[in-house]
């Protein structure tokens, strides 16, 4: 039972951490039909960016809580700016071209951006402070670190923040409207370039909000960092129902839950195996999947 | 179209001048150069142990010329090549070097990625010294052309296991890898040996390469509860991540890593977490003239504290050059059995060679104490230092 119960909370943990990938993925593709591949590579960029400011905050002599927040804030501007930068040079030139230009394009937008990490940052990985990370509670066998309760908590707000944004708000109508008919929404006075491109800054800040969760969670930060969790974040977009924020929530749960529950009772070597296994199998029942069914009234 | 043509044009003769395929008469200047080549993984998860062992094979180069050079050779050349720790790419930069016509190679890191490259090398006959690959099949195939500064994983193993047993009495041990050639095969080589030692290994489980999250399986090491968590990971920075989850958890087991951990990112990244974690790695005498003069050299160099397969990076590069130096020659043959023969004292250990290519394994247990590595333990006298 506290097997169960210490695998459970690593499951929520590491499934937050996707969701809050998945959704700039759904987002994205609810507003434009365009599956970014650089995404991944804006979770990475967010993670370098916490690391070189919460550094530089901590030798200011700051507290550790108040450099992670003002890191955060920054890191999550920063990676909004370089989203709606990538879309003003790789994306919006395609806006009528195939959907198969802006894949490629996008594909080559994570190649140039995980080179460009690379080049920049170099090709070790980067240690986070531990101060703030370590500690936590324990309960016998099962043990939640401090960690563990900020990812979740801070999964949790962006969240309710994001669907205020979307239901709530003036531009979350726009962005509904545009998501609909980009056509119709224009006509009626939207603009919509300037809608896409808050919805990528909006996807792009969560992303780097998870790149920081994790390389504080895990202790440092990789160049390529950003490839295997978008390729998973984009699975558990696919699941939910893509162009969906709750499927994508759902499913970055589920794909982080049966990761490590594949992991804790059969072995580490087939947790992806059965990761995609489950998708497959729920695309193959469900083909627009889990919550894909109203996509036309809730997708952003 | 006709401009894209002109300019394709353009382009290919430039290129053509660059490399100097034209001009024939280059080819006698090109001869009086030594050309040696390094494989190791230059960008990836791997780096950077891979750019430690090409920046010691150029301080080798450099250190050789400054001692006057190899005769007939005006120039001592190094060609680095990326292997990224993936097999093809290893024999593509295998290919590579051989067009650049090395005539001896200093790599690659990865075992999986030693033993195919070194094929194709061998064809070629061009010697491959390997400063950091560790598994047995490494010089057990009957090539000529392959020799190994490093130690063995069938020695790494049941040295790991004797400490365990005879020093720290551990009666139970979980083992993770994940599951490359050298991983896995050494993990299962301290399963196997463990098994005779009559120390009970509780579970051997597997993570895969690139994961950052371990919670699931140490979730199961906390249940399991062993006296011993023996850690077989290809790098020094996902041995980090482990560690630190692990303690994180409230993992009390004694930990024990191998050579591959065995680098100061280790520290850097795990920092406190790492204190008191135990690792094999080859026994360098750091006081000796020999390494002293080695470090100094890097530390001027690099600026920075040498990795762990820096010194044996260095002496691999040095062999070679030692033995076309006494040849005279860059004859395959002539090298080899000049190779065969030497005998000298390396920044790494007193370098000589066996039949098979093996230069003999000197596993050493270091324990982390205060952000360093302290040895702890000799595996060959048995006693503590």
């Amino acid at each position: 039972m506290e097997f169960f119960l210490q695998q459970l909370i690593n499951g929520i943990t590491l499934g937050g951490v996707y969701a809050l990938i998945a959704l700039g993925y759904t987002m994205v593709y609810g507003i434009i039909q365009l599956i970014n591949f650089a995404h991944g590579e804006f979770f990475a960029a967010g993670g370098y960016m916490g690391v070189i400011l919460i550094s530089y905050l901590a030798a200011q002599g700051l507290h550790p809580y108040a450099c992670l927040g003002i890191s955060l804030v920054l890191a999550m501007g920063y990676c909004a700016l370089l989203a709606m930068a990538v879309e003003q040079l790789a994306y919006k030139p395609l806006r009528q071209a195939s959907r198969l230009a802006a894949l490629l394009s996008a594909l080559g937008m994570s190649i140039f951006l995980q080179n460009g990490l690379m080049l920049t940052q170099g090709v070790y990985d980067k240690a986070y402070p531990t101060e703030i990370t370590s500690g936590g509670f324990h309960w016998g066998l099962v043990s939640v670190s401090y960690m563990q309760i900020f990812i979740v908590a801070l999964t949790a707000a962006l969240l309710v923040g994001l669907n205020v944004l979307v239901f709530k708000t003036r531009i979350g109508r726009a962005m509904r409207a545009t998501a609909q008919d980009k056509t119709m929404a224009a006509l009626v006075g939207i603009n919509s370039n300037r809608i896409i491109a808050t919805t990528f800054a909006i996807g792009a800040a969560l992303a780097a909000a998870a790149g920081i969760m994790v390389g504080l969670y895990y202790g440092s930060v990789n160049y390529s960092m950003g490839f295997v969790p978008g390729i998973k974040a984009f699975a558990a977009a696919v699941l939910g129902g893509i162009g969906n924020i709750t499927g994508a929530l759902i499913g970055g749960l589920i794909i982080g839950m049966v990761e490590i529950f594949a992991a804790g009772y059969i072995s580490g070597e087939y947790k992806d195996v059965f990761a995609f296994i489950i998708l497959i199998a729920v695309l193959y029942f469900r083909p627009t999947g889990i919550m894909g069914e109203n996509v036309d009234d809730t997708r952003v | 179209m006709k401009r894209v043509l002109v300019l394709i044009a353009a382009l290919a003769v430039l290129t053509m001048a660059l490399t100097g395929c034209g001009g024939g008469g280059e080819e006698k200047k090109a001869d009086q150069i030594l050309k040696m080549g390094t494989m190791s993984p230059l960008t990836g998860p791997y780096a950077a142990d891979g750019n430690d062992i090409r920046q010691g094979a150029e301080i080798a180069a450099e250190v050789m010329k400054e001692q006057g050079g190899v005769p007939g050779f005006t120039d001592i050349q190094i060609f680095p090549q990326d292997t990224a720790c993936d097999p093809k790419q290893a024999v593509a930069a295998a290919n590579k070097l051989i067009n650049d016509q090395v005539t001896g190679v200093v790599g690659a890191y990865c075992s999986s990625s030693t033993i195919p490259a070194s094929e194709t090398l061998a064809e070629e006959n061009i010697i491959m010294l390997t400063p950091a690959s560790t598994n047995p099949k490494v010089t057990e195939r009957g090539l000529t052309n392959m020799f190994r500064i490093c130690g063995r994983d069938d020695h790494q193993a049941p040295a790991a296991v004797k400490f365990m047993k005879e020093v720290e009495g551990v009666k139970t041990i979980f083992v993770v890898d994940d599951k490359t050639t050298y991983s896995q095969g050494l993990a299962d080589g301290v399963v196997a040996a463990a098994k005779e030692n009559g120390i009970e290994v509780l579970e051997h489980d597997h993570v895969n390469q690139g994961d950052k999250d371990y919670s699931a399986v140490l979730t199961k090491v906390k249940a399991a509860n062993p006296d011993l968590l023996y850690i077989s990971l290809q790098n020094s920075a996902t041995g980090a991540l482990m560690v630190i989850q692990a303690k994180r958890m409230g993992i009390n087991a004694k930990m024990m890593g191998q050579d591959a951990v065995y680098h100061p990112k280790l520290m850097e990244i795990a920092k406190a977490d790492a204190e008191g974690m135990f690792l094999t790695f080859g026994a360098i005498d750091k006081d000796a003239p020999a390494y002293k003069d080695f470090y100094a050299k890097w530390k001027s160099k690099t600026g920075t504290e040498p990795g762990a397969y820096s010194a044996y990076a260095y002496d691999s590069a040095m062999s070679y050059l030692l033995a076309v130096k006494a040849a005279g020659s860059t004859d395959f043959e002539k090298v080899r059995a000049e190779i065969l023969k030497l005998k000298f004292v390396g920044a790494s250990k007193d370098m000589s060679f066996n039949e098979k290519g093996d230069s003999g394994s000197n596993y050493t247990v270091y324990q982390v104490k205060d952000g360093k590595f302290v040895p702890y333990w000799n595996s060959l006298t048995g006693e503590k230092y």
